[in-house]
């Protein structure tokens, strides 16, 4: 009896599911889901939030946040997996898209195959963070400590961005760091400021408060350009003996199910990007340490299978040694 | 800027209407979402911080604590009423709590748990404001083996809570501590009985594990028997308040659990977990008829109440002055001050005296605002008890699974929470105490990781747990509390009973 | 003699649960040495002591005397279904059919015979949820299995 019930339910729901998927230009016909794979008052959802006020208005319906958190976002993207493609979109950082399948054994989905990319929307670099008092005082002062002595870092987790940063860095500078994982930027920031490690590679708005108050320093910044919340802090790329082309960045998409209608996707990275040239957008967004950026579905595409290729051999190299 | 000023400054932070009115609004929706069982202060504050993206940062900052404390007391209420505790404190309040509502005695658990945690804000506020400077450096001068030491310390100190047979405390403690290992492992990176489910690998959900140990499993015991028994009649306001001899058990535990709560409550950690164990294992060793706990004590409330309430003031001291959150409460309050454009820190103090000394002021209106709000509700509260529980208990299940739920809305953790609870009701059965389970899991990850990273960072070189003088402290007071219970045994055997 | 059978089975699966977790991490995860310990160090660890604390249980047991506390097998297999189902079917049905069939299965063993009350109880049980959760807190749930 509940079999037949649930299945005529089921029924319903199809039907509804086929009216639904009517042709793109009526597109969002419902409520548009956005899922994002950490919790409530996150970087990353606090990121979707921006972007999903505005996007609502200009979509005409709802757009309804979801909070799916686990597995260092990998979960989001499965959940979204789970919906109704044109409906269910996902906004999530790096990590799942890039180094998740290598590193999660369990991993249910295949980046290239189920997994259509959207638009990109903010890009942080990180910043190499030490105490204050530390004897060195640029990039090359801190190579030198470096090989002189095991200097010890710390991360916010193994293959985490922070760690694959560092050790990307490290073979870069060809020094060699210990590695001490921890859980989160906070920790690690009381770990440096009670000098129990040397150094760690930080989200910049993490490591601001306690720059400003004279409390650690900040010996260079992981991206090409120099990065707007960190103006003062010197690039890394071309100075210490580090290649010109030296850049690791972590970054915030939307993405969508493979199956999702083309000319839909088309019409998001339209309106995202839009947004995304609203200036009180750009500020909130740099206020949080990230930086707009606006592009099309194929930047972010090349985005991740560059990035893949590159912290591939980053983790490569992990697991050699 | 000197301290009074400060405190000046703050107070015209403070009593501005709109800020009262959030403040207000913030304990009310608190206090009711936290009744909900699985529903903590967590889970409200996620559920409400939408709500504060349209009001200024103080306002907002004072609704989400006034939410905090409401939840946190919130939860007291289910804990006592009901056996539904979503945190590892609240289970410490229903180990005497529950007794004494079964007792008939509920109003009077509920007026202590309101009181206690009242007092132990106010205490804690007031630490806050004379040591906040010392409190802040604390956070720093803890590494990973301090936290080691110490995290072993609340363990072995606080595993007489259960009563019983030691060595079925000790099992329950150390099958918590191999659940805790459930997930992926800090230091390697390694998944850890996951089993292939990416929802594990975040560790088992606490508020499933709190909800099948004590709510499920209390549900189950008492389907058949619960309506059989005398349900309290309507409660007079005469029966609400304490007797003398109530009172005058109240104000020692309270005053020795604010003390834990401050201070632990000022460590990036679990602060608040450890310091209610710890206030009850206290207790317990300085009251003259210990048997009582469990039973019924009113200081197993007021203790372990005082200090998680301390504690959940003086965490705000990391939070605020080093822009470091110690739980992921904390994470949250901090990430909705980023929203509003505030960066806490270092210099807060400096740059924003007033808004720290307005948030610690609105701090002790909010407790106030709990208070006055809550004691004419105690009867409302009370009278739950009065639905039959065939009525009752259908809308618990229910209930505890949206609670679960609404943690990080994974129907998984509600599939959990079946297998758990019927685990639950076996170890009620066999008098295994599921509150120590609980401080297992809670401490055994940070025990865990934290003796690795201190190791890993020493180089593999364990004197270090020795060299570094708070380390050795806690190491030492450790040994001495395992040599007492050794020698207590011993004369045990030796001349029985 | 009635023997001390809680503590007898409960001590007897703390041995097995301690053994089984201690050789499927020894198996399964690097144990690592003393001054660096692997993923496995812990749980093996643990599992051996939980397995030694079991046997301390349940070895004094045989020789004691114990009360014996009922099994309440229909209403632990009710309550459990009931979350069973409301965790497997709430993202397949929705907030409102879960919630009333989980509230229906929980009621069973209640010590009071009779359909109608039990559908009250469950119809009333449904509205509350919805009420307090979807129309109070807004949490995002589907409501109904069409809203998926």
């Amino acid at each position: 009896m509940p079999g037949t019930f649930s299945r005529s339910l089921a029924a319903i729901a199809t039907a509804t599911l086929m009216t639904g998927a009517a042709a793109a230009q009526d597109w969002p016909t419902g409520p548009v889901h956005v899922i994002v794979g950490f919790p409530a008052g996150s970087s990353p959802d606090t990121i979707a939030r921006l972007i999903a006020e505005p996007l609502a208005e200009r979509l005409g319906q709802p757009v309804v946040v979801e909070n799916k958190p686990g597995a260092g976002g990998v979960i989001g993207v499965q959940q979204m997996l789970a919906g109704r493609a044109g409906h269910t979109f996902g906004a999530t950082i790096n990590g799942p898209l890039t180094t998740s399948p290598r590193l999660v054994p369990d991993v249910s989905y295949n980046v290239a195959e189920d997994i259509a990319p959207v638009a990109l929307v903010a890009t942080s670099p990180l910043v190499l963070a030490v105490a204050a008092d530390a004897e060195a005082d640029d990039l090359e002062g801190f190579l030198e400590l470096a090989r002189g002595g095991d200097l010890a870092y710390g991360s916010v987790g193994q293959g985490s961005g922070a760690h694959l940063t560092a050790e990307l860095f490290a073979n870069a500078a060809g020094i060699e760091m210990l590695h001490v994982p921890f859980q989160s930027y906070a920790e690690v920031t009381t770990s440096i400021m009670g000098r129990e490690i040397d150094a760690g590679f930080m989200a910049p708005s993490a490591a601001m408060p306690q720059v400003e108050a004279g409390q650690m320093k900040m010996l260079g910044v992981t991206s090409t350009e120099p990065f707007p919340q960190v103006p003062d802090v010197p690039v890394m790329a071309g100075t210490a003996g580090l290649p010109e082309d030296f850049r690791a960045e972590l970054w915030n998409a939307f993405i969508a199910p493979a199956a999702t209608d083309p000319a839909v996707i088309d019409r998001l990275n339209t309106e995202i990007n839009e947004i995304l040239e609203d200036p009180q957008v750009q500020e909130r967004l740099l206020s949080m340490g990230w930086q707009a950026a606006p592009g099309t579905t194929e930047e972010l595409a090349a985005r991740i299978a560059d990035d893949t290729e590159v912290w591939g051999a980053v983790i490569d190299q992990i697991e050699a040694n | 800027m000197t301290m009074w000023d400060g405190l000046l400054s703050g107070l015209s932070v403070a009593l501005q209407p709109a800020v009262l009115i959030y403040s207000l609004f913030g304990v009310f929706l608190g206090t009711l979402v936290g009744v909900l069982p699985g529903i903590g202060a967590m889970a409200a504050i996620s559920l409400l911080l939408p709500l504060t993206y349209y009001i200024s940062a103080e306002a907002a900052l004072v609704m989400l604590a006034g939410v905090y404390y409401g939840a946190q007391y919130g939860g007291a209420v289910a804990s006592i009423l009901l056996r539904l505790p979503g945190t590892p404190q609240s289970a410490i309040t229903t180990l005497d709590g529950y007794p004494m509502a079964r007792q008939g005695r509920a109003g009077i658990a509920l007026f202590t748990a309101m009181v206690s945690s009242f007092a132990g804000s106010i205490l804690g506020i007031i630490v806050l404001v004379v040591l906040a400077g010392w409190l802040a450096g604390l956070a720093t001068r803890f590494g990973a083996a301090e936290y080691a030491a110490m995290m072993v310390l609340g363990l072995v100190a606080a595993s007489t809570v259960g009563s019983g047979r030691p060595a079925k405390s000790m099992a329950m403690v150390v099958l918590g501590l191999i659940l805790g290992c459930v997930g992926t492992d800090v230091n390697s990176g390694a998944q850890r009985f996951t089993f292939g489910q990416t929802q594990l690998m975040d560790g088992i959900n606490l508020v499933a594990l709190a909800m099948g140990l004590f709510g499920v499993a209390e549900v189950i015991g008492n389907i058949r028997s619960a309506d059989s028994h005398g349900r309290p009649r309507r409660i007079g306001l005469r029966e609400l308040v304490p007797s003398r001899a109530d009172l005058r058990q109240m104000p020692g535990p309270i005053l020795r659990g604010t003390a834990l709560g401050s201070f632990f409550g000022a460590l990036p950690g679990t602060g608040s977990t450890i310091s209610s164990f710890l206030s009850y294992a206290l207790e317990r060793r300085v009251s003259r008829r210990p048997e009582r706990f469990g039973q019924g004590a009113v200081e197993g409330v007021a203790g372990p109440e005082s200090a998680n309430n301390a504690a959940s003031i003086t965490a705000f001291v990391p939070t605020l002055t080093l822009g470091i959150p110690g739980d992921p409460i904390m994470a949250l309050m901090l990430g909705a001050l980023v929203i509003h454009g505030i960066q806490p820190g270092p210099m807060m103090l400096d740059a924003r005296p007033e808004m720290f000394w307005g948030l610690v002021i609105s701090f002790g209106i909010g407790n106030l605002f709990l208070l006055i709000l809550n004691l004419p509700l105690i009867g409302m509260w009370v009278s739950i008890l009065r639905i039959p529980f065939r009525w009752l208990y259908p809308a618990i299940i229910v209930f505890v699974c949206l609670g679960v739920y609404s943690v990080r809305g994974a129907t998984f953790d509600i599939v959990m929470v079946a297998g758990i609870g019927a685990i639950g009701y076996l170890l009620t059965l066999a008098k295994f105490s599921p509150a120590l389970l609980l401080l297992g899991f809670v401490l055994g990850p940070m025990i865990e990781t934290n003796l690795r990273r201190a190791l890993l960072i020493s180089r593999g070189d364990p004197m270090v747990f020795l060299e570094r003088p708070i380390a050795c402290g806690f190491v030492l007071v450790t040994a001495a509390l395992i040599l007492m219970a050794v020698v207590k045994a011993l004369r045990h055997t030796r001349q029985p009973a | 003699m009635q023997r001390d059978q809680h503590d007898l089975f409960g001590g007897g699966i703390l041995v097995a649960l301690g053994l089984a977790v201690a050789g499927y991490a020894a198996m399964h995860y690097d144990l690592g040495t003393m001054r660096q310990m692997g993923p496995g160090f812990f749980p093996t660890a643990l599992g051996l002591v939980l397995a030694g604390l079991g046997l301390t249980i349940a070895v004094p047991a045989w020789w004691r005397a114990g009360e014996r506390r009922g099994f309440v097998g229909r209403e632990v297999l009710c309550v459990i279904a009931a979350i069973l189902i409301f965790g497997l079917l709430l993202g397949q049905l929705g907030l409102v059919v879960t919630t009333a069939l989980a509230a229906v299965v929980a009621s069973i063993p209640a010590p009071k015979p009779g359909i109608v009350w039990r559908l009250v109880l469950a119809a009333g049980i449904t509205a509350l949820t919805w009420a307090i959760f979807i129309a109070g807190l807004r949490m995002t749930i589907p409501v109904w299995p069409w809203s998926l």
